[in-house]
This record gives structure tokens, sequence and C-alpha cells, in this order.
């Protein structure tokens, strides 16, 4: 492409290398993966909304391996309590004394697997942690680890027995992805391929925990000129004119798409944002947030990118 | 800033709809007492209603209640005026229509369509009323509908009132060159626009072809203009400013008309001895009656009028628009001797002269030697006896003059000249009533005097037989500072309007007297250059311009010429207004641009690196530079900080960037 500029430190050869690791594990699924990876490295939490066995926790652990970050994975049920995402004081007799038993939440990266199978007085214990980085139990403020990932799932059909989350629950993910059926070869390649549970027991971290941090620090200098802002400006308040949807999208929605553009260059070993990327991180930054004033309210990204992205200009 | 495309709801907002609501309300103000009370009745209350429903929608009618509404409108508009002919009927018309749009605004469509109404509303009140304060009201009314057409166009950020006015006056400011070249080379009609209409001119006032006891008296107490005069030479003294209009030959002892013999047209006798020349050019309102006014006695004759035997200027029609006409008077003057016919019309008495007026005129004859001993004898009998000069005279019973002569003795300058003009008549001496206006106010603003109606004086002219007809005023005798005063009313005191009741001296009211003569000044300088701006004036321009051959052809040419002048520098002057325009955008522009002439065309939501993907695909024998120009273009405009070397080097690639079309290309791209 010819079109990078390097940047001071070379890092964002660092991203490049996660991406080929996991792309030997994910098969064809390049896009999905750049996008995850942005997710995190824009700080931000990820949905993937899919049918079961189309790999979304193998990407979750994936992601969890290559970063070097620890993983725990909470399966959302309806009788899941509070207790059992966050943690529980025991007595301890030997120390006369409550000890807290910190939850999964106490880990680097969460896999909350389908989310939307738990009561909402669960889910919000979980999304609650995830907007604030802490939990307070019994009055306690306890910090989450840094960095602090949620990776959550769910399916996609309305089933019995299941709450989906509101909006203003869906607004904390930075992303909604799918991942999809892999291709024909991809998926006889993958039929005849090694199993992927081995793949990543073997798989070392392909980052250090410095490296991350140091690339989430990037994302957060990568340059947005004031034609990008212009351009996202005009995005938002085509949302907030247009009838196609219920209501337009929040200021929050707004920094999300940005950061989430900025990830995406920097990705794409670029400082700073050109339209490209707004227009590749939109739909997956938008849909979830977004409620069709037609179709029964539901958006896919493609419904996303024809109703918003062909009718804002770029100049 | 992208411009897009919001397919917006359609519906207009409240601040819109009040906004065109008081924009129609400010535009029919002006004419609401040009029409009946029946239609402002209607008007008003269908904007109340509007603006009742601003706050409660459902009043609104529907379709049933609109159709009852309009035919209520209609017949409203028709039964005032029976009718629709005629620009009155016409303008109530429309404005009825117009008002009950108000009742249906559901969409920015009907918005946008009231608006351009009212533009036509802001013009059809010229037809009535041509002034220049008319003028920069609905100027005004103009731009705010303008601003309100820019803001239901919607885009404007967060203060679109302020935006919208802000838009709006920077294209009124924009239009004024074109709309000076349409002002002066657009083809005159030679009747303006505003005389089109079938409307009888109701109520100008001003002199009328008869003199009746109380005819001068009311029009003293007139506050409006009868001419302006410009004079060309020193302006003669305040006293000598007698502006001859009517003459009036035949009297039945109360009133006095024109007469058969005034009616004879016939060759105007030359003046002898003319001499005092005063030269002027006269600006005369409009009067609905043929005569001109002159000082006495005209010399020449402008164009388009004709002198009758008596020394009248009358037009060839009536006078129903302002007339302007050049003139030369002389101050000193010997008429020719009439014939006999004149001299019987002069001498005609009516039936009822009373014995002691005969013998009043009797006693005259015996005492003098001669006729204007005789003349001076009647003068000095109005000076001597106890005559009142006065505006408040008593109404006068079927034989006015011998009641004035001899009982009441008050009167106006009405009395005085009928009464005198008898009496001369009965002395043998032929005699005529001249109706016209005495003195004029100087305004040194303007540089010219103003002759108002409450001037409006009657003299008598007398037939000496050595000297021709004499101008004799017998109201000037009764008290020489009437006519010393110039203003006919100054004198009147309690009866006269208010202005001539202040005290000169007085800080207000001089304040007050000088605004009036700027406001009048402007007023004529605006009938001057405007409004009487004629075909003549244009055929004038062209003769200047040397194009007076061409007449309307070299107009048209000019007005081509002109006017695509005239959008050439508007339109280089706003080009040049915009260097804020980032120049690397400007570049890329030009890029897309030569690409879309072979088929390549940006699509508005494409970005530059997509854009040069898609172009690399279909033209690969134009990916060289197109790699190269957003290679360069891309970080420069996204990155941090362009160095203008890039700007220049982008220049230098698209300046050499002629694709040619791909004889291969597809064609559906």
């Amino acid at each position: 492409m010819g079109l990078k500029r390097s940047l001071p430190h070379g890092s964002p050869r660092l991203g490049e290398r996660v991406l080929e690791s996991a792309r030997a594990v994910i098969l064809g699924k390049d896009r999905e993966l750049r996008l995850a990876l942005a997710c995190l490295l824009a700080r931000g939490h990820l949905l993937i909304e899919d049918l079961p066995g189309v790999g979304k926790t193998t990407l979750a652990h994936l992601l969890a391996r290559l970063l070097g970050l620890d993983y725990a994975r909470i399966q959302f049920t309806s009788d899941l309590l509070p207790a059992d995402v966050i943690g529980v004081s025991v007595y301890d007799r030997a120390a006369e004394s409550f000890r807290f038993h910190p939850g999964p939440v106490f880990s680097q990266l969460l896999l909350a697997d389908e989310i939307n199978r738990a009561t909402p007085k669960a889910q919000s214990a979980l999304l609650e942690a995830m907007e604030e980085r802490q939990v307070t139990v019994e009055g306690e403020t306890r910090p989450l680890p840094e960095p602090f990932f949620v990776i959550a799932t769910q399916n996609p059909l309305f089933q019995v027995g299941t709450f989906p989350l509101p909006e203003s629950q869906l607004d904390r993910f930075l992303m909604r992805i799918r991942l999809g059926y892999p291709t024909a070869e991809q998926e006889k390649a993958l039929l005849t391929g090694e199993d992927r549970r081995t793949m990543l027991a073997r798989q070392q971290p392909a980052l250090t925990l410095e490296e991350l941090t140091r690339l989430q620090q990037q994302v957060a200098e990568v340059h947005a000129a004031p034609a990008i802002i212009e351009y996202l400006h005009a995005i938002l308040q085509f949302t907030r004119g247009s009838e196609r949807f219920l209501h337009g999208l929040s200021p929050r929605a707004g920094l999300a798409i940005l950061r989430a553009a900025k990830a995406w260059a920097l990705l794409a070993e670029r400082d700073y944002v050109i339209p490209e990327d707004i227009q590749a991180v939109l739909p997956v930054c938008v849909a979830h947030r977004l409620v069709a004033s037609e179709h029964g309210g539901r958006l896919d990204e493609q419904a996303v990118a024809a109703a918003i992205l062909d009718h804002v200009a770029i100049v | 800033m992208p411009k897009r495309t919001t397919p917006s709801i359609e519906r207009p907002e409240r601040t819109q709809v009040l906004w065109l609501t008081l924009l129609l309300l400010a535009a029919y103000v002006p004419l609401a007492p040009h029409l009946a009370w029946q239609i402002s009745a209607f008007v008003a209350l269908l904007f109340a209603l509007r603006i009742a429903a601003i706050r409660w929608p459902a009043l609104i009618p529907g379709a049933w209640g609109l159709v009852v509404l309009t035919l209520i409108g209609v017949a409203n508009a028709l039964s005032t005026y029976e009718g629709w002919s005629g620009q009155s009927a016409g303008a109530a018309l429309f404005v009825s229509m117009l008002v009950l749009k108000l009742m249906e605004l559901r969409r920015k469509e009907d918005l946008r369509l009231a608006t351009t109404l009212i533009g036509f509303l802001a013009v059809v009140q010229f037809l009535f009323d041509q002034s220049p304060w008319l003028a920069v009201y609905l100027g005004a009314v103009a731009v705010a509908g303008l601003a309100l057409l820019v803001d239901l166009n919607g885009g404007l950020g967060d203060t679109p009132g302020r935006a919208a006015m802000g838009i709006a006056v920077r294209v009124s400011v924009q239009a004024i060159p074109l709309t000076l070249v349409l002002f002066l080379l657009f083809p005159r009609l030679s009747a303006p626009l505003w005389h089109l209409g079938t409307d009888p001119r109701k109520g100008t006032t001003g002199i009328s072809d008869t003199l009746e006891p109380g005819a001068i008296s009311e029009l003293v107490l007139n506050g409006e203009l009868a001419f302006r005069v410009r004079f060309e030479t020193p302006p003669p003294d305040a006293n000598q400013l007698y502006w001859r209009g009517p003459v009036l030959w035949q009297t039945d002892g109360r009133r006095w008309s024109a007469g058969a013999e005034a009616m004879a047209a016939g060759p105007a006798g030359a003046l002898q001895d003319a001499s005092r020349p005063i030269r002027y050019e006269l600006t005369l309102e409009p009067t609905d009656q043929r005569w001109l006014f002159a000082l006495d006695r005209p010399v020449s004759v402008p164009e388009g009028a004709f002198l009758t035997p008596d020394h009248r200027l009358l037009a060839r029609h009536p006078i129903s628009t302002p007339r302007r006409y050049r003139m030369l008077s002389a101050l000193r003057y010997r008429t020719a001797l009439p014939d006999r016919a004149g001299r019987e019309a002069g001498l005609q008495i009516p039936d009822n002269v009373t014995h002691r007026m005969r013998r009043l005129a009797e006693d005259w004859r015996s005492q003098a030697d001669n006729d204007w001993d005789l003349v001076e004898l009647g003068l000095r009998f109005f000076n001597r006896e106890a005559f009142h000069y006065t505006l408040l005279a008593p109404r006068l019973g079927p034989n006015p003059a011998d009641e004035f002569l001899f009982e009441t003795r008050r009167g106006f300058c009405e009395h005085y000249a009928s009464s005198f003009a008898i009496l001369m008549r009965l002395a043998g001496i032929p005699s005529r009533v001249v109706l016209g206006y005495l003195g004029g106010e100087p305004n040194p603003v303007g540089g010219y005097h103003m002759v108002w109606q409450s001037d409006a004086h009657a003299w008598v002219e007398v037939l000496i037989e050595d000297r021709g007809w004499v101008r004799v005023d017998p109201t000037a005798a009764v008290d020489p500072s009437r006519v010393d005063n110039g203003s006919a009313s100054r004198m009147l005191g309690s009866g006269a309007s208010v202005r001539f009741t202040l005290e000169q001296n007085d800080a207000i009211a001089r304040l007050a007297r000088n605004l009036r003569l700027l406001a009048d000044s402007l007023d004529a300088a605006w009938q001057d250059w405007v409004l009487g701006f004629s075909m003549e004036d244009q055929l004038s321009l062209l003769k200047w311009l040397r194009l007076g051959g061409a007449r309307e052809y070299g107009l048209a040419a000019l007005l081509l010429v002109a006017f695509s002048l005239t959008l050439s520098i508007v339109l280089l002057v706003s080009l040049r207004d915009r260097p804020r325009v980032d120049p690397l955008e400007a570049e890329y522009a030009r890029l897309c641009r030569r690409l879309a002439r072979v088929g390549l065309e940006r699509r508005p939501n494409e970005g530059p690196w997509n854009y040069g993907s898609r172009v690399r695909a279909q033209r690969p024998d134009l990916a060289p530079t197109v790699d190269r120009f957003l290679r360069l273009y891309v970080p420069a405009r996204y990155g941090r900080g362009c160095d203008p070397e890039i700007h220049r080097a982008l220049m230098s690639l698209v300046r050499g960037f002629r694709p040619g079309v791909d004889k291969g290309a597809r064609p559906d791209c």
C-alpha cells in the first residue's frame, strides 16, 4: 500500500504479530480478528453475537493467550447470582475474620458466555463492573485488574428463558461482531487440521503486558484531523435526523467510534485516522446501539452500513 | 462541511410557522389602509386563528373547514368590491387567499410557497403607494422572507436564526449590482405599471375647475404637496409666485365655472413685451385634471401640452402620474387684446346682482377717470372698509357676493376674488377669476420650493384697454402680509393645520421643520431618480453611450452584456472570497474532477484510499499518478500538519494529470 508511515517505536508491527499468530488458529476471519484486537486496544469490551460453535470461545481464549492475559470464563445461566461473578466473603476461622474470595471478574480477560441467559440482576453486576472497572463488595471498593477486558457472547435467536440486554447495557460494549460460518475451503482446512484446543494450549503470548499497555497508549495518541471529526459529526447528526432510527447515536457512541477508528488506524500502521477507518469500524460500533424504526428494531451490520454510510458524504 | 442530504422530516418547525405568520402580518400592514375594512377583518380573523393554533394545533380546520373558510374569504372579497376587476379587488382576493394558506402549513413545501407569495404581496403594494419609505420597509420584509427560505432549507448549525438572517442579508447585498443593471436597462413601459389598474383614482385632492365659497378654505387645511419647483434662474419674490391654473369666466352669482369662451380652442395670443424671464422645472403631483400649473405667465409650452387663448396650460391627458416639465415664464408681460366675444364673456353678469352692488359699481365709475383708476378704487374699498380675512367665514346664503360685501365682510380669497370680479363687470370692466397657488416654501435641503395644497389661491384678472389682461389680487388689498408671508395659511391661527402654528424659534419646532424638509427632499429625489426614470431617460442613456440609433435593440443588447458582466464580476469576487477552502482539499477535488471526466467519478461517501483502489482496479494505467498523489495527500490531509512542499507537489501532479478515455474501459463506471 505504501501509505504507511512508520511509528516511533516500530510498535505497530506488534499488532501485526498478534494477528499473524491468530490467523493460524482461526481461519479466514481476518477482519473479525482485526476488529476484536482493535476493540481491546481501544480498551473496549467486545460482544460477539453468533450461533454456538462458530468459534466465539476459541476467539476469546486465543486473544487471552496471545496477549498473555489471565483468563476466566463464566457460563451465564438463569440461576447465576451476582456473587458468582464478583466473588464472596467467607468467614475464615483461622484468621477469625471474613476473607474475600474474588470471583471470575477479577481476571484480565473475562469471557461471559451466553450473557443473555442470566437474569438482569446478574447481568447488571457484570456490566457495572465493566463500566466502573472496579467492584464494591460489602462496602469495600476493589479495583479490577489492569487491563480488564470482557468478551461477552450471546445467542442471536430469541429463545425461551433469555433476557435480552437493554440498549443502555449494550452501549457498554464498544463493538458487537459476528463470526459467521467459514467458507468451504476454510471449513475443510479446519476439519482436516489440528485440534484447536491443543493449538491454543501451545500458543505463546505474542505481546508482553508492557507492549500491550504501550499499544493502548498509542491508540489514544492517533491523530484525528478536523476533516475526520467533521465527517464523524455528520454521521452522528445524520442518525439523529434520520427517520430510519428510533433515536440517534449518543455522544458516547461518537467517542466509541472515534476510539475504535484510532485503534483500527494503528493496526493499519498509521498514526492518523482516515475516513476509511471510520467506515470500517462504524457498522460494528453502532449496529447494537441503534434501533431501526422498521424490521422489528433489529439492525445488522450491512443494514447500518447502507443506512448511514451511503448517505453521509466525505468532503 | 459535509452537506448531506438529510431527507429530514418535512414538517415545519413551530418557530418557522410563527416567523411566516409575522412576516405575512408585516407585509400586510401597509396594504391594509388601501383595502376595505372587511378584508382586514377577514385577515385578522385568520391571523388570530393561526397564532392560537400554534398553541392549540387542534384549531386548524380540516379539509371541509378550509373549504368553508375559502368560500367565506372569496365571498367577502367579491361582495366588498362587487367583482374582481380593479387592483383593489384583485389585491383583496389575493390577500384573502394568501392568509388562507396559513391554515395549510403541513409541510415545509407549503411554507416555501407562502413565503414566495409574500414577495408577491410586497410587489402588489406598489400599485397603491410608491413612496421610498414603503420601498425600504418592504425591502426589509423581503430580506426577512429570504431568511425564512434559507432557514427552511436547513443546515445552519446551532444558531439558525442568526445564520439565516446573515445569509439573507449577504445575498441581498450581492443582488444589488444586478438590481441596478435591471433598473437602468430593463425596457420601461411608457406608463408605469402601477397605473395599469382600472381603479378610478379616489379622492385626489387639489384645485377643481369650479369655485364656490368655501372651496379653497377647505383645501387650505390639506397638508398635501401640490408640486415642487426647482428654479434655474434666481427665484422671484414670494409675492410674485402666482402659479396660474384654471381660468373661470362664467358665474351664476354663487358658483364660478370655466364657461363657453374658455372651451373654444384657438391660438394663444402671444405675449407682448415679455420680460423678466424665469426658468424652472416643475414636478406636479397627480391631479387627474388636465391643467398644468405655471408661473404667471407661461411663455413656453411643454411637450404634450398646449396653451389656450386665455393662457391656461393644458395637458392632452389627465395627469395621473407625477409629471415633470420645464417651463419658461415671464413676470412682466402685456397680453393681446381679446376679440368681441372674449370681451363679452368677461362682462357676463349673474341674475342675482343686487341693487346696492350696482350702485357701488356705478359710484366707482363716476369717481374714476379711467379703468385702472376704477380698479384701484375697488382695491381701496377692500382695504378701507372693515374686511376681515379669515378661514372661518360665516356661511353665506343664495347671494354670497352681496352678503359678503355689505354684511359679513369676513371671507377667504374666494370671497374676495369672486365679489371683486362681479363688481368690475358691473362697472363695465371685463374680468375673470383665476385659480392657482400662491407662494411656495423654499426647501434649502433639496434646493427647491414646495407648493402645498394649503397654498391654494384665487385672484382676478381685469382687462385694461392699453395693457391687456392685468392680474389683480383683491385679497392682497385687505392684508398685504398674507401675500408677503409666502404661505397663504400661515396667519390663519387655530384653523390651520398644526405645522403652521408652531413657533418658529422653538428649537423643537425648528428641528421638526428641518426633518420635514429633509424628508420631503428625500421623497423628491426618489420621485426624480427612481420613479421618474422613464423610457426617455433610458434612451438618453443609450444616446450618451452612443447607442442611440439602436433603441430597444440596443437596450436589450446592453442589458444582456451588463447582466453577464455583473454576474461574472460577482462570481469572480465570490470565488476569490473563498481562500479558506483547504488547499489540499482543492487539489484533491481537482483530481477527482479529472477522473470523473473519464468515467471514474468519486462516490460522495468514498474515502480517498478506497477511491484509489477502485481507480487502480479499473485503470491500471492511471495507478502510478493516483498512487503518488494519494501517498502525499492522505497523510498531509489527515495527519498532523502539512508542509507547503507537499501542496506544491500535489499541484504539479494534478496539473500534469490528463487522463484519456480508456478504450477498453467498462462502460458501467
